[in-house]
């Protein structure tokens, strides 16, 4: 797997943004679906966030392995935990009992697969406001994004030195496991997880002492710039425009009516067609 | 042995260079080595994530900010990469607050000289901390709407469960390298 920042969505929408509204949108559509039972409730936060997606421009062949990763995983934990088992679900009970599953005996009703439904695209939807996180800020404008969201200086630019790190750390990664293997090291396939767990530390134990080691050249190298300093300058000047507070707005707008509408009650039953 | 390797030197929550790049070193090396996981055979879905060490291993050494960095941010960049977006950002939040805790204990934990003694405290205080910090995941209750047994069987005791495996191995494993190292380097 490729680990290195990719800027998937040059040119779009999105990408002219400001990043904080990037980093904003996902918290607010986040609040918005959270805790919604009602099927509806969480379509109409879906069209939002598929025009969302949209704007990002990001390519399918790009992030394809992302989102068949994301599907299946959210396939598997719906599928067990709100059909096969009665671990995350909700069911009424006069409802129809469209089949039982066998093994757990789950009554699976159209209240069930509603709400198996609802979750789903919960789940899908928020990856969908996320992935512009990842594919539409250009890796050097994190930092400077979270600063200018109240963060503190000196995290902000923590933020932006992981992703900096981010390629070199995978690439000792490759150099180690592939210098160990000249040493005849071989990862163990042993179905037993202390085992397996010992067998990585010649993998682990390097690449981070490695890392540890050559942190101590930056912490020196920052330490002789005077970083820390009372106040920290960016290159990269941020500045909302009309369309970026529209855009904020809209999505401030959507998560506060969805959380009135759960206090009064309107979105925590489950929506049976 | 100089048993004061791991005492704090400045105040605990202080925020310097080094605290910002080794959170920074700290939650690469976690969101890289943490794509590599695996399933205990026999369970559902209970993975065993190797680089989930990294986070009390570096609470310990380089403090709470640290630790709570490598965690919430590590976890974070792995959630990124893999698509999951910002969907468990209490989990992220738990993974911070295993750093964070595990900085507290051993930054008020007095000096150990015996080598044996002290990667088997080390240990307890990873497992500890692990117990602690993950707790955060009781949220999940509010944010996807589960009970406390869903909680307690489903998601806090697998997750408690493999990465106790992991700490309890690994994170002695790191410290015992990296103390003659942090007193070769006068840290």
């Amino acid at each position: 797997m490729d680990v290195t920042p990719r800027y998937l969505g040059a040119g779009s929408f999105l990408s002219r943004r400001d990043p904080r509204l990037l980093l904003l949108v996902p918290v607010l559509y986040l609040v918005a679906v959270a805790g919604i039972d009602d099927l509806r409730g969480v379509l109409l936060c879906a069209a939002a966030a598929v025009v969302y997606y949209r704007a990002a421009g990001i390519p399918w062949r790009g992030v394809r392995a992302n989102w068949a990763v994301m599907l299946a995983f959210t396939t598997v934990l719906v599928v067990v935990n709100s059909i096969l088992t009665s671990v995350d679900t909700r069911s009424a009970g006069d409802a129809e009992v469209l089949f039982t599953v066998p093994v757990t005996h789950s009554a699976v009703t159209w209240t069930t697969l509603s709400y198996a439904a609802t979750i789903f695209l919960r789940y899908t939807t928020l990856a969908m406001v996320g992935f512009p996180v990842a594919f539409n800020i250009a890796p050097s404008d994190l930092g400077v994004a979270f600063a200018r969201l109240g963060l503190s200086q000196r995290l902000a630019y923590g933020v932006d030195l992981t992703f900096r790190f981010l390629p070199s750390t995978w690439a000792s990664l490759q150099e180690t496991v592939d210098a160990q293997r000249l040493r005849g090291y071989e990862h163990s396939r042993s179905r037993n997880p202390v085992k397996r767990l010992i067998t990585l530390g010649p993998v682990v134990l390097p690449v981070t002492v490695n890392a540890l080691i050559d942190a101590e050249d930056t912490v020196n190298a920052m330490d002789l710039r005077g970083f820390g300093g009372r106040h920290r300058t960016w290159m990269r000047e941020l500045a909302f425009d009309r369309v970026d507070y529209l855009v904020l707005a809209g999505f401030a707008v959507m998560a506060a009516a969805m959380v009135t509408a759960k206090f009064l009650g309107l979105t925590e039953t489950v929506w049976v067609p | 042995m100089n048993a004061d390797a791991t005492t704090p030197r400045e105040p605990v929550l202080a925020i310097s260079s080094r605290t910002v790049v080794f959170g920074a070193v700290g939650a690469a090396l976690y969101a890289v080595l943490g794509l590599f996981s695996f399933l205990i055979p026999g369970t559902q879905a209970v993975a065993v994530r190797p680089a989930f060490a990294l986070v009390p291993f570096f609470g310990k050494r380089f403090g709470v900010i640290a630790g709570f960095f490598t965690g919430l941010v590590g976890n974070m960049i792995i959630d990124l990469l893999t698509g999951s977006g910002l969907t468990y950002w209490n989990w992220s939040i738990a993974n911070g607050l295993v750093g964070a805790i595990a900085g507290l204990i051993f930054a008020y934990m007095p000096p150990i000289a015996n080598e044996a003694v002290r990667l088997i405290v080390t240990a307890l205080g990873a497992l500890l901390a692990t117990a602690l910090g993950l707790l955060f995941v009781i949220t999940d209750i509010w944010v996807q709407g589960i009970d406390f047994n869903t909680f307690l069987t489903l998601n806090y005791g697998p997750a408690l469960l493999s990465n106790a495996i992991a700490v309890v191995i690994l994170t002695p494993a790191l410290d015992a390298l990296w103390e003659p190292l942090s007193k070769r380097t006068g840290r």
